[in-house]
């Protein structure tokens, strides 16, 4: 099955005398493949990721997310869309400082319907399911960068999305912990999470399915 | 995002930046602290207004004349009055003792009088806070002329206070101490009492109600213990030598509708009997108690400004941080709506964030109005705070805060994901 299809994606800044950051990028994600991009910096990979993430909006071209084409839709609607089928996993981790590890992984279902009495335990199981069960009630500042990639990886499974999209997840990290975080992405890959993930690191890209080369914004 | 959620972030931002947020929020609390204080000032002077409207009778005229009316006058007058009215004639204060003008005292073993009042027993209709001791004047006393006084005491714990804080300028120490001493030691009750070398009888005690308590206007209030006796007797006690002495005629309709019909009445009796040359002055209650709430009002709208511009330099402040707080959470806002929050949830997080503040200047500002209302206002033993003045305190701190903070807080949601995570 099709979880996300790109079909001749154009994206232009502008304001930098017409950019295109993307030029007719065709693109096919099925269910459950781990597909790493790679590519020199602003060859148009994370441009790529934040559309496919419904952060940006293209230029030209269609993007469907689950079959559901996204053109028209309003930023509410694709608000929504990106709340429940997407997860996000950021080269800085991008926790909030001040929230508890388990705050920080509950925090995408406090913008959901979830009943409040759900959310907490869900945070647990999921801080369990990365390995921090004995760091429920620290702060970020508190723990190693591997750590706070965990805790990203666990608050992106928070809403049990469709897609995960992981920008250089393993950029700020050192070895042992790039291995342990491609581990744990591999682990849910194969749980049936379907990832797509941006890498500058060759052995990282080798651990995924499929390696999407891209230069000058176009897939090569 | 749910407000109970909305509003834990909003005071953990708050909490984490103490010292900016206790500076955006104290001159909101500076405003509030003067709506609080101009709030209850207002609050109890419309109900002191109002308490003091229900006791003195709907529909109240008062004037008065140089004619002492006699009882037969009285009774054709309350016969050309609308039917059910309370009409009272009340003789002036007359001062008995020239050096002890403003008090009663006791003298050698002999309760001596020095101010007294002449009434009817329809006196007692309005205007009647007092616990009665005894009895009061009634037309038996006053159509044989009894010697007879109702006397007015002071609640002992006013008499405690007024020592331990300011004194007017009038009060006789030694007059008021010594018969406050002494009725709080002696019963006055069937006492003797002498006035112009005359003797009555204590037949009845007024004891006033605490100044908390006394819903009557201060200027129809006591300020000394008083004598009243039966009118007629009155003016045996003070045989006509001048011309000066004046009947004051108080009717009560029942009705306001009555009052102006009452005032017609009065004015064209007091003709018939006195003359076309009688120009009687008419009062009407209501016309007063207007009259007194539009000076409240007015005393309290510079107060009032001072206040708007308090909040407007407060909501100013609000505002100010609310968009430093945006600019420094830009990439807290890209991160929020990556992880699926809408424009909707950012602008509420920092309106409920602001709406705190808000809250937060409010308490100060009413502890700060509060200890105003204590050492400014000129008579605190009569402030108490009702719940609308809190109410109404928290509400316009919330607003202020609401609409200042709006159009940061709309700047903030209308930001693009994909730009605001650009953000460092």
């Amino acid at each position: 099955m099709v979880i996300a299809q790109c079909k001749k994606l154009v994206k232009i800044y502008s304001a930098a005398q017409d950019f295109r950051a993307l030029d007719e990028v065709s693109l096919t994600i099925e269910q459950g493949e781990f597909v790493s991009i790679m590519g020199a910096s602003g060859c148009g990979k994370s441009t790529l990721l934040n559309i496919l993430g419904l952060l940006d909006e293209p230029s030209g071209g269609e993007y469907e997310l689950g079959g559901v084409a996204t053109a028209q839709m309003t930023d509410f609607e694709r608000t929504r869309l990106r709340r429940h089928q997407i997860g996000f996993i950021f080269q800085s981790f991008n926790l909030m400082p001040r929230l508890s590890v388990l705050e920080n992984i509950a925090l995408p279902m406090r913008y959901t319907d979830k009943p409040r009495a759900e959310i907490l335990p869900r945070a647990r199981e999921l801080a369990v399911r990365v390995g921090l069960e004995q760091k429920l009630y620290n702060t970020p500042l508190q723990l190693s960068g591997g750590q706070c990639q965990r805790v990203a990886c666990a608050r992106a499974l928070a809403n049990n999305p469709a897609l995960i999209l992981a920008d250089e997840p393993t950029g700020n990290l050192d070895s042992t912990s790039s291995a342990d975080i491609l581990g744990l992405l591999q682990e849910l890959n194969q749980s049936g999470m379907t990832i797509v993930m941006v890498t500058h690191d060759p052995k990282i890209a080798s651990g995924t399915h499929r390696t999407i080369h891209m230069k000058d914004g176009k897939i090569i | 995002m749910k407000l109970p959620d909305l509003m834990a972030t909003g005071w953990t931002e708050i909490w984490a930046h103490k010292m900016r947020s206790f500076l955006s929020f104290f001159a909101i609390a500076i405003g509030i602290a003067t709506f609080f204080y101009t709030l209850s000032v207002l609050s109890q002077g419309y109900r002191r207004i109002g308490r003091a409207a229900k006791i003195s009778g709907e529909g109240r005229v008062e004037t008065s004349t140089n004619h002492p009316l006699t009882l037969v006058q009285y009774k054709d007058l309350l016969g050309q009055l609308p039917e059910g009215s309370s009409l009272s004639l009340v003789t002036d204060d007359r001062i008995v003792h020239r050096e002890w003008w403003n008090t009663l005292y006791h003298q050698q073993n002999q309760l001596v009088g020095a101010a007294a009042i002449g009434i009817l027993p329809s006196w007692r209709d309005v205007d009647f806070v007092y616990r009665l001791e005894g009895r009061f004047i009634n037309w038996n006393d006053v159509e044989n002329k009894h010697r007879v006084a109702v006397l007015t005491v002071f609640p002992r714990e006013q008499a405690v206070r007024k020592k331990a804080k300011r004194r007017p300028w009038w009060e006789d120490e030694e007059g008021i101490s010594t018969l406050r001493d002494y009725s709080d030691h002696h019963h006055l009750l069937h006492q003797q009492i002498v006035l112009n070398d005359q003797t009555f009888t204590i037949v009845g005690l007024l004891h006033l109600p605490t100044e908390n308590n006394d819903a009557r206007l201060p200027n129809q209030r006591e300020w000394v213990p008083t004598l009243y006796l039966p009118y007629t007797t009155w003016y045996d006690l003070y045989p006509s030598e001048d011309d000066t002495r004046e009947v004051k005629i108080r009717v009560v309709t029942g009705r306001e509708s009555l009052a102006r019909t009452a005032a017609k009445g009065l004015v064209s009796f007091l003709r018939s009997q006195f003359g076309i040359n009688e120009k009687p002055t008419i009062e009407f209650f209501y016309d007063k108690l207007q009259e007194r709430l539009a000076h409240v009002r007015k005393s309290l709208n510079d107060m009032l400004f001072m206040g708007i511009i308090a909040m407007v330099a407060g909501g100013i402040g609000i505002m100010n941080v609310t968009m430093a707080v945006i600019f420094s959470r830009t990439k807290e806002i890209g991160i929020r709506r990556a992880l699926g929050a809408s424009r909707r949830d950012i602008l509420f997080q920092f309106l409920v964030e602001a709406m705190l503040l808000g809250l937060c200047g409010a308490v100060a500002g009413m502890i700060l109005g509060y200890m105003a209302v204590l050492h400014l206002a000129e008579d605190t033993s009569q402030m108490t705070f009702s719940w609308w003045v809190v109410v109404g305190s928290i509400i316009i701190a919330l607003v202020t805060s609401f609409l200042f903070a709006l159009y940061p807080a709309w700047q903030a949601a209308k930001l693009k994901p994909v730009d605001a995570l650009k953000n460092e």
